[in-house]
């Protein structure tokens, strides 16, 4: 079995600026940030101190953990540092940490990840050390444009049952810089990745008047359509609307089934999730091989911003069903703006050999 | 073999030739955007002057061109008809591919062929200064050079995204005395309208008209242009198919097809518009192919209904193909070719099916222009690249069945200014847009109409 990140190992978050754990990638992004006018409050130790002590920063230790740090004291540095009302919090790790940090500093304060875990799928993750020390000055010094993003790690549930599946835990705000993350300029101007999701939203209210039953997946631009519509929406879970209002709220994949069957049809509006591009099979289970069946894969519809779609260069689809997955591959048309669409690749994981459950 | 065919300078058409008197359905009128009644030539003369009024409404066949506005078109015109034998012979087949090169003019593309004339028509009436808009930034410079030409002011509203991919298209502007700005801009209420929703945005063609009207409505003396859609513009770019049919005489060819860009349509209808009533009246079995991106796909894709010119609402309603004068395409390489309309003349022939329309993606579309620059050396502009690629797959195509086809390439003008998106291609950065056709319908069916 292959490392399973380092949860539980550390976590660091800091006021105003960045601390690290995994010593070595917070000295890099440290590195970026010298003479920044910023405190920076951490935690005692290896998970934080050292390394800003390393870097010259001006900080103050404003948590004590044991020894041996575990996932607990991730959350108690946190919750200290959201009371002290700080700007920002950067952490050190992977997909677990991200978590742990993101359960306790909800939107109240932004995050940014310096990747340094096994899994890195969360949005809030910069693309390198280097990039996450850029990151916290252009926020410092720019104030960058903040995005809701999703926080997404393990299953922890199926995984020891046997089976990997990545899940959405939150949702956490994090700055973020278009020409670090997006297409270049000239292409997209300025324009940021919120824009896209209204856009996105205002043509999917349009389309979604037709008096089909829609079902939403899980994420942030589902989550953006439900708020045009003023319809309600649990973030993290699967809801169904019909005519402007939830008719269906948090589904099973039971609920969703009888919706298909009552209405006699369905459509199915989803967002790829995480770094690896899922548009299914990731994140939302309850839209199953087979309500995808029963719905139609015709009547499956794709929606993501040009941001997302620049980080991934083909979306995933592994349902568990091989042969569906096959049906739902090739070239389709991904929702990216008012009635604009982007020809995108989606591919059955299995095939393109990113089911990554050999590496745990 | 014959590579260039080239006319004299005697042998330029001394006619424009009016498609409007030949059209299978009348055309349906321009609507006032207020009234919703048909317009009235007054109804133009806020803008447009008296003699480019009469030519858009005309049915006259046949109208003379100027001998001052001939004597500027022959400074590149004729322009020449090349045989693409080495693009065949990479291409190994059977077709003979010829195109007609407008880039051969000092703006590098067929835009100055109405942008002379229209410059002439408001100097004879007195007219000192003209606004405009510009998508790609073509028709910018021709009116810039042709303003210049008969010493009027120029104002160029250039869609933003193409301002900021081609900055030298500002300086060309100035050169010829215009002032280029990028739309939406702050001196118009249109533009800052959109710029308070839109801070960031890109702008687009019809943004850039509206600020263009507004600017002309409100400043004295001064007028409009433009340099597609309109009934006047279509009849100028007629030029150029006359030279077409005059030079493969030359050679005893012709066309079994002919494929040319659209973005608001004035290259393409200018080079077939001469031969529709050779289709019509005598038969003849020729293809005129209009072709255009998938990602703003307005012949192929769009409705065929009266819609706003602009994004304001502040032009007449024309009988058009549209993608729905709010649609923003967006921003591809191919600037030139973003507008959600279409000529109404173009349109009317393609709903009589007397045109096709294909639309294409625009790396395929990049991938024929490097062929094509390859093998034939001249660096084509991105809109016009729509024509090569399904003029190359067309003459693959004819490998198989051996046939000897004719195929005709309008190409529009040369891409100096683009090589930045040839960069952007080369470094896989461009997308592939499409537009979401049954998703749209389906939102058009729920919304009130106009």
């Amino acid at each position: 079995m292959g490392l399973k990140g380092t949860d539980g190992l550390a976590a660091e978050a800091v006021a105003r600026g960045a601390v690290p754990v995994s010593p070595r990638r917070a000295e890099i992004a440290l590195a970026e940030l010298s003479g920044v006018d910023a405190l920076f409050l951490t935690a005692g130790g290896d998970m934080g101190e050292s390394a800003l002590r390393k870097s010259g920063q001006r900080y103050q230790v404003v948590y004590r953990p044991p020894q041996e740090p575990t996932a607990e004291d991730t959350q108690k540095a946190s919750s200290t540092f959201i009371e002290e009302g700080v700007d920002l919090i950067v952490f050190c790790g992977g997909d677990g940490t991200a978590r742990d940090v993101s359960e306790v500093a909800g939107l109240q304060a932004p995050i940014i990840g310096i990747p340094a875990g096994v899994k890195m799928q969360s949005g809030v993750f910069a693309v390198s050390p280097k990039a996450a020390g850029e990151l916290v000055r252009g926020y410092l010094e720019e104030g960058l444009l903040i995005r809701e993003t999703e926080i997404v790690d393990v299953d922890e549930e199926k995984y020891r049952a046997g089976t990997l599946d990545t899940k959405i835990y939150g949702i956490a705000a994090t700055p973020y810089k278009p020409a670090l993350v997006q297409e270049r300029k000239q292409i997209y101007s300025s324009r940021n990745e919120e824009e896209f999701k209204e856009e996105i939203a205002v043509f999917a209210s349009e389309f979604m008047r037709d008096g089909s039953a829609y079902i939403l997946g899980a994420g942030t631009t589902t989550a953006k359509i439900a708020e045009l519509l003023g319809a309600e929406k649990t973030l993290l879970g699967v809801d169904v609307i019909q005519n402007g209002r939830t008719i269906c709220r948090d589904a099973s994949e039971r609920d969703l089934l009888r919706v298909i069957d009552d209405e006699g049809r369905a459509k199915i509006i989803v967002s790829p999730i995480g770094a690896q591009g899922f548009v299914l099979g990731r994140g939302s289970q309850q839209i199953s091989p087979e309500v995808l069946r029963r719905a139609g894969p015709e009547n499956l519809i794709i929606v993501a911003t040009p941001h997302k779609l620049k980080e991934t260069p083909h979306l995933l689809v592994d349902t568990g069903d091989q042969k569906l997955d096959e049906t739902i591959s090739g070239r389709r048309q991904v929702i990216c703006g008012y009635r604009i669409a982007q020809l995108k690749d989606v591919e059955a994981s299995s095939r393109v050999g990113m089911d990554q459950s050999g590496s745990f | 073999m014959r590579t260039k065919i080239l006319l004299d300078e005697e042998e330029m058409p001394k006619r424009w030739y009016n498609v409007a008197a030949d059209l299978l359905t009348p055309l349906d009128p321009p609507l006032h955007p207020q009234t919703g009644e048909p317009l009235k030539p007054e109804d133009l003369e806020m803008i447009f002057p008296k003699g480019l009024i009469r030519q858009e409404m005309s049915m006259e066949r046949w109208i003379e061109i100027p001998d001052e506005v001939r004597d500027i078109l022959r400074l590149w015109r004729p322009t020449p008809l090349f045989r693409a034998h080495r693009l065949e012979e990479h291409l190994k087949t059977p077709a003979k591919i010829y195109y007609k090169y407008e880039g051969v003019s000092p703006a590098g593309s067929h835009k100055p062929n109405t942008a002379v004339p229209q410059a002439y028509y408001n100097m004879k009436e007195g007219i000192e200064r003209i606004a405009t808009e510009t998508g790609a930034g073509q028709w910018g410079s021709a009116l810039s050079m042709a303003t210049s030409f008969f010493e009027l002011e120029c104002r160029v509203y250039m869609v933003r995204a193409s301002f900021d991919q081609k900055p030298y298209r500002k300086s060309i502007m100035q050169v010829w005395g215009a002032e280029c700005v990028a739309s939406p801009s702050e001196l118009t209420n249109a533009g800052r309208m959109i710029l308070k929703e839109h801070p960031d945005t890109g702008g687009s063609l019809g943004i850039a008209i509206s600020e263009a009207v507004e600017d002309a409505a409100t400043h004295d003396n001064t007028n409009y242009a433009l340099g597609s859609v309109l009934n006047h513009v279509l009849l100028h770019q007629t030029v150029e198919g006359q030279e077409l049919k005059a030079q493969l005489a030359i050679v005893d060819d012709y066309p079994d097809v002919i494929y040319g860009c659209v973005g608001g349509g004035s290259n393409f209808p200018g080079m077939v518009f001469p031969f529709v009533p050779d289709k019509l009246k005598e038969n003849k079995e020729i293809r005129m192919v209009a072709c255009e991106p998938s990602a703003c796909p307005t012949l192929t894709k769009g409705l065929f209904t009266y819609d706003f010119g602009d994004t304001a609402r502040l032009t007449p309603l024309l009988k058009m193909y549209t993608l729905g004068h709010d649609f923003i395409p967006p921003s591809i390489h191919a600037g030139g070719l973003r507008y959600h309309g279409d000529a109404p003349l173009l349109c009317n022939l393609v709903h009589d099916r007397v045109i096709e329309a294909m639309s294409f993606h625009q790396n395929e579309v990049f991938k024929a222009a490097v062929t094509f620059a390859r093998t034939e050396g001249i660096l084509p502009a991105p809109e016009a690249s729509h024509a090569l690629k399904p003029a190359i797959d067309d003459a693959i195509a004819c490998k198989k069945t051996g046939e000897e086809k004719t195929i005709v390439i309008s190409l529009s003008g040369h891409g100096h200014f683009d090589l930045s998106s040839y960069d952007a291609y080369f470094a896989g950065n461009l997308v592939d847009y499409e537009y979401p056709e049954e998703l749209v319908k389906q939102s058009l069916a729920k919304v009130p109409k106009f």
